[in-house]
């Protein structure tokens, strides 16, 4: 037999709403669903007519089992699908990381060298400094909201962009030349301290952008 | 205190948990896996180290989320073995391919644990925190339906057949008005055998007259009515209420019988 296929989300609900009014659904109840519902409307009746059975069936029917302590055969492959769907739904979520990791937009991403030395010179700093920004080299939780607002405002982008883009973790442009045999690997993150000291900044653009 | 729920009901109020199972939630928090899963494994209701399966879910559920493998793997199996047992009993071995079913609907219901939290419906694992058995019912009646629909293929349910000829007039009121009161007597040791046999009689009748009965006679729909835009049993059953009074009719010969022979 071939897995059963589920219904929407809102119809499966629908089932389960039905299923926990107490008492059994009568036909006011029903017709609640089936007007919120109209398109599903014969299987709204189909399951409620199952249920009212059923729920009639087990009004008498309550045995008593003794402790079980074995796992049966059933809960054995259950309990392997379980391990498996875990398995899938986990690797999933692992892959949709690592996408959405390397998708963060970087709102630098499409400027020019002129661009960037033109921003550079409006937030009063050097390129180098820029090009961290860039390249996300530096923590965002130790960069002023102030600072981060101001850099939006430059690259017109939306805030959550910005922050989001200092956010994620740091990369290597594709562009970038190095002199080295092997592609430098990415340092790790400064804080916005380190990196305002360590960019050629004059003493009072230092001075400026540590007050913010 | 227990995570709340999101799940909304027909209302649009946020569902809860009964006061009984928050208590009892609280209280496992507070207990070792070991204390767990021998509570776990007790399956009567009756007894003070009883864990309500609303319980074991919410347990489960919060595992899951810290991503403690070990104590999912060790409570999801005795809530499993009560679903069993509960599938053994409610999908009976008439239905075809019914272990294959039951397999089928214990391991959609494991494998809501694993999509918890993900997907196109992260928290349906609410209603089964709020009434176990009811939501347990759910899924399984759904499955069972959505499995017939595969096998007959799609046809159409409620295919209107002919009135090639009108059924003799019989009692029928005397039938459905003994069958009424059996459904509305409180559960005793006398009429428990007599419902069991009147339900499992209204279930083997044909599925257009047993629907017929259920929405008439269980459920209250009026047979058909003179206004157009409300809702009648004809109107559900795609039909006329003519034919819904002739399905009534046979179903209530049929019942009568059983009545006799029962």
């Amino acid at each position: 037999m071939a897995p059963v296929t589920r219904d929407q989300p809102s119809l499966r609900d629908a089932f389960y709403q039905l299923s926990l009014c107490e008492p059994v659904p009568d036909a006011e109840i029903l017709e609640e669903f089936v007007d919120r519902y109209p398109e599903h409307a014969a299987a709204l009746t189909e399951f409620a007519i199952a249920l009212v059975l059923d729920a009639a069936e087990d009004a008498n029917d309550q045995p008593v089992d003794p402790p079980s302590t074995t796992t049966s055969p059933a809960v054995s492959r259950a309990m392997s699908r379980f391990h498996n769907r875990l398995y899938a739904v986990k690797k999933a979520a692992a892959v949709q990381a690592i996408e959405s990791e390397r998708t963060t937009k970087n709102p630098f991403a499409s400027l020019s060298r002129t661009e960037l030395r033109a921003i550079a010179q409006r937030l009063n700093v050097t390129t180098v400094f820029v090009m961290k920004l860039r390249d996300r080299q530096i923590l965002s939780d130790t960069m002023p909201q102030d600072f981060q607002r101001q850099i939006a405002e430059e690259l017109r982008a939306p805030i959550e962009v910005v922050i989001a883009h200092f956010a994620a973790p740091p990369e290597m442009q594709p562009r970038a030349h190095f002199k080295a045999d092997q592609k430098p690997k990415i340092s790790t993150k400064q804080t916005f301290e380190e990196a305002v000291r360590s960019s050629g900044l004059t003493p009072a653009q230092e001075k400026h952008l540590l007050s913010l | 205190m227990p995570r709340v729920l999101s799940k909304r009901d027909r209302n649009g109020n946020q569902y809860t948990r009964l006061r009984n199972i928050e208590i009892a939630v609280a209280a496992a928090l507070a207990q070792d896996i070991p204390t767990l899963c021998r509570r776990a494994a007790i399956q009567d209701r009756r007894s003070p180290e009883y864990l309500p399966s609303e319980c074991l879910v919410h347990l489960i559920r919060e595992a899951h989320r810290r991503d403690d493998k070990t104590t999912m793997t060790d409570l999801l199996p005795p809530l499993l073995e009560r679903c069993r047992r509960t599938l053994d009993r409610k999908v009976s071995d008439r239905i075809p391919n019914a272990s294959v079913l039951r397999d089928e609907i214990l391991g959609q219901f494991s494998e809501l644990f694993a999509d918890d939290g993900t997907g196109d419906s992260p928290d349906e694992l609410d209603f089964y925190e709020v009434r176990f058995n009811s939501a347990f019912r759910a899924l399984r009646i759904n499955l069972l339906r959505r499995e017939k629909i595969a096998r007959k293929g799609h046809a159409k349910r409620y295919a209107p057949l002919p009135d090639v000829h009108e059924v003799e007039p019989t009692s029928d009121d005397d039938v459905f008005a003994r069958m009424s009161e059996h459904l509305r007597t409180p559960a005793n040791q006398e009429n428990t055998l007599a419902l069991k046999n009147l339900i499992e009689a209204i279930k083997s009748l044909p599925a257009d007259e047993r629907d017929a009965v259920v929405l008439c006679h269980m459920m209250g729909y009026e047979v058909e009515s003179e206004d157009p835009n409300k809702a009648t049993a004809a109107t559900h059953c795609g039909v006329t209420g003519r034919t819904i009074r002739n399905r009534l009719r046979r179903a209530a010969a049929k019942l009568s019988r059983f009545k006799e022979n029962g």
